[in-house]
């Protein structure tokens, strides 16, 4: 027998148990996190309000914004890529949207059109990253950048009301902007159903089999044949295409198109993800926790602004916070090693 | 088709092969062959050409000219898949393993299972994983470990499975038993020995001569490209070979 | 061999520098022609090299940084935290030189603060780098409450003079100071073991370490390096407009990383000099200064910036293919 020796199959055990409890601690400091977060705003805002009826639906129309794009990144993060751009690619997609309705098109099509630009300004990252071969953040760093003054350019940073387009009532809005069941808003369903989806692609199906190995180690997917290349590309497309959809929420919800939304996602949409248990070095994750850390900082945000912290300090504590979880997450995975 | 080979018992034949990087000449004009159930032990210094002359073999590189004839027919190999698809697995020298992801999933990596809509069968991976291990004499806790819980022996061991579950005709090692302490190289050897009695044919590359002497019945000894000598196991002492490699690398100097 | 290398590669950085040196004169002619000769003006060139000269003075210290294989990409944060540091001992009566100096050392701190969490937490640089531009960007904003303060420097000529005066009549001290830090860093880099630590780090960091040198020690000293240079331009800059402002330093970041992209420093660190660096910031000013003088919109930055630094990550990706095809 290979293994016969004792000592060894100790020092086996002792390993497993170390990871098991590892993931253990991953997950649970996440969620104590949320949960301490979710009594302090409870106990600490004014009346209470922060857990008032009034506020849960407020934040269950608001959270999926960032949330939403957050799936989409966690699951590139896996796969060993980043996107900053995420910050200029809503708004963009929220003005095409916005410029195809004014244009005479329906709002699902117009939608369906911005949508479609969000993928292919993803693919667009994708095919440059990968052909580059240069870090993905310096790479989004510039198409944020070079989308944020296009934008500004072509919108002369006015803001465009979208009200007459989107007729009240009709079942466009109402997938948009409704409630489901009187009390749940819409936005939190397609949160949902794309935690849902994209969870099983990540976990159950061979494409995601493919993330985790290329963020793992790119050359050992390779070797096994799994063209590498083509998984961060399609990370990328997912990721705009969210951008697009979540541009689209967004625009409806306030009526209008605005030059400043999803200013500041690029830091959240990856803060999430760390708070959450993603690796800033790929093939570590799971929906679950990007799920979590979704949640967690709109939740932050939410509470901060409702125990009237001003502005620049929740910026500050954003800041401060993902580094500390970066730490936090870096310091529990050299424990392990 | 050609089938000019009258030697049945061929598994690969590759025959006047070169290759160049730029200004570098890599492999030139090497003739190798490995027949069925045999283990070969490629010998030779770093920059003799073997790994270069492998990774041709299991579709990494191209070569610039020679023939590759496996199973009697002539073949061109342009990627790992397609090395795969005939039968050719590697172990490569960094194990090739994704270290965070399962036994599982890392026996599967790149050819999961699937029961429909690309939705990964879970149980035929754990169980089919699980399989190949113990047939290598390599017991394992649960099939969801993550490779990095396992000592170095133990992941060549998933690597080497991997061979084994996809019905390798030919295994490559690259090199398996660097950066492994004794003991487990130990274990590797018996890997090995696991896989011949498989009928599986096996080419050992290593530039440490007593680990291909214990395992390989035949011998190449590689040097600036060129293979310099063929020896089989009854021809040499491990005193002998060491000699003869020795003086493959110092001829070639002249 | 070894000699036949080195000829390369220095035919290699030669070529590089040249066309650097040749994208500026084009940039000059172009911008010239377009603006309407406004931008060859006296006034302008003194402007553009007075600008110039105080954010690209940090822009060689992210360099050096680059070369040791780590980003920052808060230096407009730690600019703007640096000036109000300053605003506030001044107001207390400090002499400014004084100030000056604790400023520098508040500037190193923040720079080793970069370095401790990216180094002992081993966090790739640009996640603490961007937490921190959003820390002390909203820090500072929370402690001036978004205002603007004006400062009077009239009691102290002599600090006015050396921070921000005109030597020969002409030459902005400025750009005095960035020619002087320029050849410092360049003597540092290209003469001195440090510098030959410091390539070593950023290009082969375990065979560095292999080495006996401590590449932690390196990429911090690297920090501070950008820290201070910080708190220097933030100290400037205040001097110059006597007024402090929460916005200074705002877009910065991404200009520092072109900088030093454009001057032909890899991102993956170990690759880079400080005369490419040197004309890479030069580059980055010059264009910001030739917009302006054009008239173009400010918006318009935007999209020159993340233009030029596409262009510059495809042209060092063709570079280093074509370094290492021979």
């Amino acid at each position: 027998m290979v293994f016969g020796m004792k000592e060894e199959v100790e020092n086996r055990k002792m390993n497993v148990k170390s990871f098991r409890s590892f993931l253990a601690q991953r997950s649970a400091t996440t969620l104590v996190v949320f949960i301490a977060l979710v009594v302090i705003f409870s106990l600490f805002t004014r009346n209470h309000v922060f857990i008032g009826q009034r506020n849960i639906t407020a934040l269950g129309k608001l959270f999926p914004d960032l949330g939403i794009i957050a799936l989409g990144v966690g699951m590139l993060m896996i796969s060993g890529e980043f996107d900053l751009s995420v910050a200029s690619v809503l708004p963009f997609t929220s003005y095409i949207f916005a410029q195809f309705m004014l244009g005479g098109y329906a709002p699902f099509w117009a939608l369906l059109v911005a949508i479609g630009i969000g993928g292919m300004l993803g693919l667009l990252n994708g095919i440059i990253v990968v052909k580059t071969n240069m870090p993905s953040f310096i790479v989004t760093l510039a198409t944020l950048m070079f989308w944020r003054g296009v934008l500004f350019v072509w919108s002369r940073m006015m803001p465009l009301n979208i009200r007459p387009f989107v007729e009240r009532g009709s079942l466009f809005e109402q997938a948009m902007n409704g409630t489901v069941a009187e009390f749940f808003p819409i936005q939190t369903v397609w949160f949902i159903i794309f935690s849902v989806v994209l969870g099983i692609i990540l976990h159950f199906h061979r494409f995601g089999n493919w993330i985790f190995a290329t963020g793992d180690n790119r050359d050992a997917a390779r070797a096994m044949g799994i063209n590498t290349n083509l998984v961060k590309i399609i990370c990328f497309i997912i990721v705009g295409l969210l951008c697009g959809l979540s541009g689209g929420l967004q625009t409806v919800r306030l009526g209008s198109f605005a030059a400043t939304q999803g200013i500041g996602f690029e830091l959240r949409a990856i803060a999430a993800c760390v708070v959450g248990g993603v690796s800033l070095r790929g093939g570590i994750g799971a929906m679950g926790g990007i799920v979590l850390g979704a949640l967690t900082i709109p939740i932050l945000d939410n509470g901060l602004i409702l125990m009237r912290v001003p502005v620049f300090g929740i910026t500050a504590f954003i800041g401060l916070a993902t580094i500390l979880f970066v730490l936090l997450n870096s310091y529990v995975e050299r424990k392990l090693m | 088709m050609s089938n000019e080979n009258n030697n049945s018992d061929l598994l690969v034949k590759m025959t006047n092969i070169h290759k160049w990087f730029g200004r570098v000449y890599a492999v030139r004009g090497v003739d190798f062959q490995v027949r069925q159930g045999e283990t070969v032990g490629l010998l030779g210094d770093n920059g003799a050409g073997k790994s270069t002359l492998i990774k041709i073999l299991c579709g990494y590189h191209q070569a610039e000219k020679g023939d590759i004839i496996f199973e009697g027919k002539k073949v061109r190999i342009n990627s790992p898949r397609e090395a795969q698809k005939l039968g050719i697995e590697t172990v490569y020298q960094d194990q090739a393993l994704a270290p965070n992801l399962s036994i599982a999933r890392n026996v599967f990596m790149g050819r999961e299972p699937v029961k429909g809509m690309g939705m990964l069968d879970k149980k035929l991976m754990d169980e089919e994983s699980m399989k190949a291990l113990s047939n290598l004499g390599l017991r394992l806790d649960s099939p969801d470990l993550p490779v990095i819980t396992l000592s170095g022996g133990g992941r060549q061991g998933v690597a080497i499975a991997r061979a084994l579950h996809f019905k390798a005709k030919l295994v490559i090692l690259d090199e398996p038993t660097v950066a492994l302490s004794v003991k487990e190289v130990g274990e590797v050897l018996e890997f090995i020995k696991q896989l011949r009695k498989e009928g599986i044919s096996v080419v050992f590359i290593s530039h440490n001569i007593y680990h291909a002497f214990s395992i390989a019945e035949r011998f190449v000894v590689m040097a600036r490209g060129k293979v310099m000598r063929e020896v089989t196991k009854e021809e040499v002492t491990l005193d002998k070979l060491n000699e003869l490699v020795i003086e493959s690398a110092i001829v070639d100097i002249d | 061999m070894n000699t036949a290398n080195r000829n390369y590669l220095k035919k290699f950085m030669l070529a590089q520098s040249t066309s650097i040196l040749v994208v500026l004169i084009i940039l000059f002619i172009l911008f010239a022609i377009y603006s309407d000769y406004r931008f060859i003006r006296p006034a302008n060139i003194r402007s553009l090299l007075t600008f110039g000269a105080e954010f690209s003075l940090i822009f060689l210290a992210i360099g050096v940084l680059m070369i040791s294989g780590e980003f920052d990409l808060s230096i407009g944060s730690l600019l703007v935290f640096s000036s109000y540091i300053f605003l506030k001992l001044f107001q207390t009566g400090l002499n400014p030189f004084m100030a000056f100096l604790i400023t520098l050392g508040v500037g190193a701190f923040l720079g080793l603060l970069n370095a401790l969490i990216t180094v002992k937490g081993q966090i790739p640089s640009f996640v603490t780098t961007l937490g921190m531009m959003m820390f002390w960007r909203g820090f500072t904003l929370l402690l001036s409450g978004g205002a603007t303060e004006s400062i009077d420097f009239s009691a102290h000529p002599l600090f006015v003079s050396s921070m921000t005066g005109v030597i020969g009549l002409y030459f902005p001290v400025q750009f005095i100071w960035f020619v002087v830090v320029a050849v410092l860093l360049g003597v540092l880099l290209h003469y001195h073991r440090f510098g030959n630590w410091i390539y070593a780090t950023g290009d082969n960091r375990e065979a560095s370490r292999a080495m006996g040198i401590n590449t932690n020690h390196v990429k911090i000293m690297c920090f501070i390096m950008v820290g201070i240079l910080c708190a220097c331009a933030a100290t400037m800059q205040l001097a110059r407009v006597s007024t402090f402002t929460s916005r200074a330093g705002e877009g910065w970041e991404l200009r520092g990383v072109a900088a030093a992209v454009v001057g032909g420093t890899s991102l993956r660190g170990g690759i880079g000099n400080m005369g490419g660096i040197f004309l890479g910031a030069m580059t980055i000013a010059t264009i910001d200064n030739g917009l302006v003088a054009m008239r173009v919109p400010y918006e318009w930055s935007f999209v020159v910036f993340g233009l030029v630094i596409l262009f510059s990550v495809l042209s060092s990706m063709y570079l280093e293919k074509r370094r290492l095809s021979g």
